[in-house]
């Protein structure tokens, strides 16, 4: 393979051609160490670069090789969003407040990663406590989108989309509260799952609203997002809300055919605003599923338009986790996050029950249209990614969003590449499924995969 | 619930919470709390009665088997 292929490659190439003795993984991780030094400056996807640390994961890997072990995820280079607690390793939650801290203990799905034999290459930039873009002048600088540097890779998880479009790692680990996983997998163009809520474990994930967060896999493709899910998934006694729902063979059932299989398009609120090229890439992306042999129809969510009330639960969760430090020190924390913080504080207590209200009622609506289909499909974001410039002017509005409607009900959405704008910006679908079906939303997206190039797409770095 | 949140809302709310917020940022959180309100100030509480919260008590204290 030449030198700058490996950059890349998926985990079953990389997994055969290690045991193929055809590449080792120190080679793998000495070639994307040198990249991230040669390339990440002008990207800032990277806040700590373990090298040292991965280099020495790769070596362990290699010995674990020899011995013939069968893990697939053996060997191969990670990051981790640096909200993810890392034992011994500067964890900063993108913020000045924790630019300090050194936890004690891996958060969980950490720990399943490193078990799998994964190699830590370090920890990426997010969103300042998974809500604030860094602004200029901040502690930390913001990741930049390898497709147009002008251009946000999308949030919270920004450093982990960047990094990934930027052939930095094979895999990431991101949070998702209402959209940090899919935002970035949509504005970078790769692959990004929100699985079911508790379906992988937030224990040692910095909070941003606990029953809105998730954690979950960023990679390129959807088959190397399953074999992440397969490490990551399953329950975890730390975490509170961790189910003990059976873990599906994602991997195994990826090449199933897709024919028959019913996906619902809930056309009102998630395509209203929506820039035209996105709808044409989106209605494309229907084609293909169509084609595929998959029955796609028009369905309606009732309340779907009550979805925006998701951020008085978000901002009043997320008060309740920052109050103290936002009135004992308000100066540590971004100018662009301190008063969106601060918002949550300023809900009543009634509104937050009706608003957990109205996601209940939601939350039915949604399980009874996927009582009548097996997917929903929607873009994932209604435009491609906003410019700096755009993110910084307070006084433009924010965004309508497709993306909370799924964190409000807690089901699984996948985001994966569908296109690009005519500015050459990604553009995304999103496929959500039953809760615990993430199977059936990765075998779709892989079927879209095999009839579809977008995914081997390359942004223009080096 | 009638009626749009107001920068007047906005400084009230935020005396009230004893928090506050810069000057130049009261539009921006006005906007945020108009939009996310917006929903619960279309919806009847009172017809609604049957929806419950989505986070409901266990006594038990019991981890969840995926029923959430």
């Amino acid at each position: 393979m030449a030198g700058d292929e490996i950059h890349w490659a998926g985990v079953r190439d990389l997994g055969r051609r290690f045991r193929a003795k055809e590449l080792s993984p120190v080679e793998l991780t000495t070639a994307l160490l040198r990249r991230i030094e040669a390339l990440d400056p002008t990207l800032d996807t990277f806040v700590t670069v373990t090298a040292d640390r991965a280099l020495a994961d790769a070596k362990a890997a290699e010995a674990a090789l020899r011995r013939g072990d069968a893990r697939p995820l053996l060997g191969i280079p990670v990051g981790y969003k640096d909200l993810y607690a890392t034992r011994g390793i500067r964890t900063t939650a993108g913020s000045a407040l924790l630019e300090d801290w050194v936890p004690d203990a891996d958060a969980t799905c950490v720990t399943r990663l490193q078990d799998a034999g994964c190699v830590m290459l370090g920890k990426l930039i997010t969103h300042e406590f998974a809500w604030g873009i860094q602004s200029p002048g901040h502690r930390f600088k913001p990741a930049r989108n390898p497709w147009n540097r002008g251009h946000i890779p999308g949030g919270s998880s920004s450093g982990s989309g960047a990094a990934l479009a930027a052939g930095f790692c094979v895999g990431a680990l991101g949070s998702d509260t209402g959209g940090s996983i899919r935002g970035p997998a949509s504005f970078s163009g790769v692959v990004g799952l929100k699985p079911t809520y508790g379906r992988c474990s937030r224990a040692g994930v910095v909070t941003l609203s606990w029953t809105l967060d998730h954690t979950g896999p960023l990679t390129r493709t959807v088959e190397d997002c399953a074999y992440f899910l397969a490490a990551l998934a399953g329950h975890d006694p730390l975490d509170p809300a961790s189910s003990r729902a059976p873990v599906a063979d994602y991997v195994g059932s990826l090449g199933a055919s897709i024919r028959g299989l019913r996906v619902g398009v809930p056309r009102d609120f998630f395509l209203d605003g929506a820039d035209a090229e996105v709808v044409q890439a989106f209605e494309t992306a229907l084609g293909a599923l169509r084609g595929l042999g998959a029955d796609v129809r028009d369905v309606v969510i009732p309340s779907i338009w009550d979805a925006p009330s998701f951020m008085v639960i978000m901002a009043s969760e997320a008060f309740a986790y920052h109050e103290r430090d936002l009135r004992e020190r308000p100066e540590r924390y971004g100018d662009l996050l301190r008063e969106r913080l601060m918002s949550g504080g300023l809900y009543t207590g009634a509104e937050y029950v009706q608003a957990m209200r109205l996601r209940e009622r939601l939350r039915r609506e949604m399980l009874d249209v996927l009582g009548t289909v097996d997917l929903l499909a929607t873009p994932t974001s209604p435009k491609p990614a906003p410019t700096f410039e755009a993110m910084y002017d307070v006084s433009l509005g924010f965004p309508r969003s497709n993306m909370p409607p799924f964190n409000l009900s807690g089901l699984p959405a996948l985001a994966l590449p569908c296109g690009f704008s005519k500015q050459g910006l990604p553009l995304s679908l999103q496929l959500a499924g039953r809760p615990f079906d993430e199977a059936t939303v990765l075998r779709a997206g892989h079927a879209y995969q095999e009839t579809t190039d977008w995914h081997r797409r390359r942004p223009p770095v080096g | 619930m009638g009626g749009d949140i107001t920068l007047d809302d906005v400084k009230r709310r935020a005396q009230a919470a004893g928090l506050a917020i810069r000057p130049d940022r009261l539009e921006m959180v006005r906007r945020l709390l108009a939009e996310a309100l917006a929903p619960l100030r279309r919806m009847d509480a009172r017809r609604m009665q049957t929806a419950e919260p989505a986070v409901t008590f266990d006594a038990s204290g019991g981890s969840d088997d995926g029923r959430r």
